[in-house]
């Protein structure tokens, strides 16, 4: 970047008073200020957004997790607000509870994101292979349910869960088939379920359109060489849209760790999944259940850092595994 | 990019419908007509309240019609565990809490940690002040309840004592009698599940924190005790272990359903007489009244079972149960402690309550129990005077017990073992273990001295 290279002097030029590099000196100088000015100027929203959205309430949690309203005792006392330390932190790292919902949600997206993936770029790739007539109805028919916004997608699929509304129960009951579709073993794959279809759409188009851009000759040359639609599909052009792969298993990740709309409102009509099924949960029950605002701070502290932490994993691994195959070839 | 819509406008669509929520919420708290709003003309003192109860509006209207000096304004809110508990909270930390609030039981420590109940002892304690007098009014068994460290932290309206709620019809027809313990209890169940493949004694239910709360007191437990300047919790102490093993040879033997007690199945269950006994407290009596009224002469009311045959000293625990704390914002707490102690001691506050329908909450000032009796249509329990087994039991209220620091969440607990029991994993002990494992790190969170003595 231009604002970050220092001044650069000409150099050999004598730097006597009146010289001729005086006037170019200036208009470098004028010209970076003016990029500095651009660059503030289109910085500016990003960064107070950035600072009023997240830098604020990021900051606000790692207070709140730090300082409590104390009374000694059985707390019956005045209290006051003191420094506590890591006391937080050990309360919530030593809670099975909290532990159980991350133990939940590592489930979850060992169950969700393979499929995901998978199932994404296996539809862009048939897409792209022109397998599947009127195209654009398709796509779109894909992508749809990834405008209906999560709270309805939910509502839907509890409607469609819920025995003795739900008339794919009933028709599976007709057939002598009964499922609890929100039982004790069957209401993580139900959430799975939702959010597949919330989201494998939209990673579909994220994956057709890296696949526009890999260069036509290349498959030619593979059809030339005797690849079938498969072997190419396969080996030619999903190693080619690698980085697309890694930013939607990345995305996903995130998205995955957050998980809460989905339970939050099955947990209406399911004593399954209880009021601290994932970390999310367990922070809005921390908060607003049990009015304990340092335990909630903390515990949305510790799950920033498992997904930064994580995020940062999977981007160092893959970046490798790139880097190793690269030399490999 | 062909059929990619605007990502900007998925995006709003679904950060619109939380916001809207939100903006929603916020609205709805400041319709309160709080505290804080400027008093009207006159000299008159306002205070407001904010119940769940049925028949406040009535009770409130009565207070105002024979008060001058002060006035009450009175606000509607959900149940506490449909969001009531919450908004008070909220508003409690926002500043706008109302001067009275309803409370339950299990729910008073809680507040009276987070400051939100003021301490109401030296109110209640001062000769010629609003609360004059009131200690004597009421029960001391029930005041016990809401007083910690010898402060008193909100005042009871009414103390529902467990009891056996039974269908005469068909204990008469299988020739039943009413069972006096818990083993005759057993008893009782496997000859109607004999004599009845299609119904059982009861439910256990998987949604009953506070059911399963009140056998463990009966039994002796004490899950929260403050005694040593901290909270000693031992949930799975002896007298619950025994109690957990009892109704879980109940639900293994399947001698009960093992269900929710709220929702359609258990109206079910109990409209097409698929349970013949209801354990829960006074209060249920004109609950079921109002609720199916067809069943008319079908029901009595029983003391409940105890554990032993010859127990010189029969307990029960309670079940349900009301109390009313002056927030600590409140700026006219003397105003708002004359409108409580009217409430829980006054006839006409009672006769006012009982105008919205049948009611057969047991109140905590005895001078009150025959307004209640009176105002009760015996013909439902065929002639039964279920206000004086409901004094004899009130009598029976097993001392030493407290509730806990975060009862709404220990219960939470408590109950999503219950269901995963009833799904086939884990035991009702293991339901209570997981309780308390979960309820420890909260209270040391929030800086309590904790000891735990459950094994």
């Amino acid at each position: 970047m231009t604002t970050t290279t220092p001044p650069v002097t000409p150099t050999g030029a004598p730097r006597a008073p009146g010289d001729g590099a005086r006037p170019a000196h200036r208009v470098r100088k004028v010209a970076r200020r003016r990029e500095l000015g651009a660059c503030a100027a289109l910085m500016t929203p990003f960064l107070l957004l950035l600072t009023l959205v997240f830098l604020i309430p990021v900051g606000t949690a790692v207070w709140l997790s730090f300082f409590q309203e104390d009374q000694p005792g059985l707390g019956f006392g005045p209290e006051r607000t003191i420094f506590v330390g890591l006391r937080s932190y050990a309360a919530v790292l030593t809670d099975p509870t909290f532990l159980a919902g991350l133990g939940t949600v590592a489930l979850y997206c060992l169950v969700y994101i393979p499929l995901m993936v998978v199932g994404a770029l296996a539809l862009a790739l048939l897409l792209d292979a022109g397998v599947v007539r009127l195209r654009s109805w398709a796509q779109l028919g894909l992508f749809l349910p990834h405008a209906v916004p999560g709270i309805i997608a939910a509502l839907i699929w509890l409607y469609l869960y819920t025995p003795g509304l739900s008339p794919v129960i009933e028709l599976l009951g007709r057939a002598d088939i009964t499922v609890d579709l929100l039982g004790v073993h069957t209401v993580l794959p139900s959430i799975v379920n939702i959010a597949l279809w919330s989201n494998l759409g939209y990673n579909m188009v994220v994956f057709y359109a890296a696949l526009q851009a890999v260069p036509r000759e290349v498959i030619e040359a593979s059809t030339v060489d005797g690849a079938g639609p498969v072997r190419t599909a396969l080996q030619v052009k999903t190693p080619l849209v690698r980085a697309s792969i890694v930013m939607v298993a990345m995305f996903t990740l995130i998205w995955a760790l957050q998980l809460f709309t989905e339970p939050m409102l099955l947990s209406q009509s399911t004593p399954m999944i209880n009021s601290r099924f994932s970390p999310s949960m367990y922070i809005y029950d921390a908060a607003f259940t049990r009015n304990n605002y340092g335990l909630a701070a903390a515990a949305s502290v510790i799950l920033l850092l498992f997904t930064i932490a994580l995020s940062y994993g999977v981007t160092r691994w893959t970046g490798r595994a790139g880097a190793n195959e690269e030399a490999a070839r | 990019m062909p059929g990619l819509p605007g990502r900007r406008s998925v995006l709003g669509a679904i950060t619109a419908l939380p916001l809207a929520g939100a903006l929603g919420a916020c609205s709805g708290s400041d319709g309160n007509g709080g505290s804080r709003r400027s008093r009207g003309t006159g000299r008159a003192t306002h205070v407001t309240f904010w119940s769940a109860l049925r028949g406040s509006q009535e009770v409130v209207d009565e207070f105002n019609r024979t008060h001058d000096r002060i006035q009450v304004d009175f606000q509607q809110i959900p149940a506490g565990n449909q969001g009531g508990y919450a908004k008070l909270s909220n508003a409690a930390r926002a500043g706008n809490a109302p001067d009275v609030a309803t409370l339950e039981y299990p729910q008073v420590p809680g507040f009276a940690i987070d400051g939100v109940a003021r301490d109401l002892t030296d109110l209640v304690d001062s000769a010629g002040g609003a609360g004059a007098g009131l200690r004597e009014k009421l029960l001391p068994q029930a005041l016990a309840l809401t007083t910690f460290e010898n402060r008193v932290f909100s005042i009871p309206l009414d103390i529902e004592p467990m009891v056996l709620h039974y269908r005469a019809d068909y204990f008469a027809e299988y020739g039943l009698d009413v069972p006096r313990t818990w083993a005759q209890y057993e008893e009782t169940a496997r000859v109607i599940r004999r004599r009845a493949p299609e119904r059982r004694i009861a439910i256990f239910p998987t949604d009953g924190g506070t059911q399963f709360a009140a056998y463990a007191w009966q039994a002796g437990a004490r899950w929260f005790d403050t005694s040593r300047g901290a909270w000693n919790v031992s949930l799975a102490d002896a007298p619950t272990r025994k109690v957990a093993a009892y109704w879980q040879r109940l639900a293994d033997e399947d001698l009960v359903f093992m269900n929710a007690s709220e929702g359609r199945q258990h109206d079910a269950q109990i409209g097409q007489g698929q349970v013949l006994t209801r354990l829960s407290g006074a209060w249920d009596a004109g609950a079921q009244m109002n609720a199916r009224p067809g069943q008319k002469g079908q029901w009595r009311i029983a003391p409940l079972p105890q554990w032993d045959e010859d127990a010189s000293r029969p307990a029960v625990g309670t079940h349900g149960g009301s109390t009313f704390a002056v927030t600590r914002d409140s700026r006219n707490p003397e105003a708002a402690l004359e409108f409580i102690a009217w409430q829980v001691s006054h006839p006409d506050a009672l006769r006012a309550r009982l105008s919205s329908g049948a009611s057969s909450q047991y109140p905590v000032a005895p001078a009150l129990v025959a307004v209640g009796s009176e105002a009760f249509d015996r013909s439902y329990y065929g002639g039964q005077d279920i206000y004086r087994l409901f004094a004899q039991e009130a009598e029976k209220v097993r001392d030493g017990w407290t509730w806990g620091p975060r009862m709404t969440a220990t219960q939470r607990l408590m109950q999503d073992g219950f269901a995963r029991a009833s799904g086939g994993q884990g035991s009702i002990l293991d339901a209570v273990r997981a309780a308390e494992d979960g309820t420890m790190p909260d209270l040391r969170a929030l800086g309590l001295a904790t000891t735990r003595h459950s094994t």
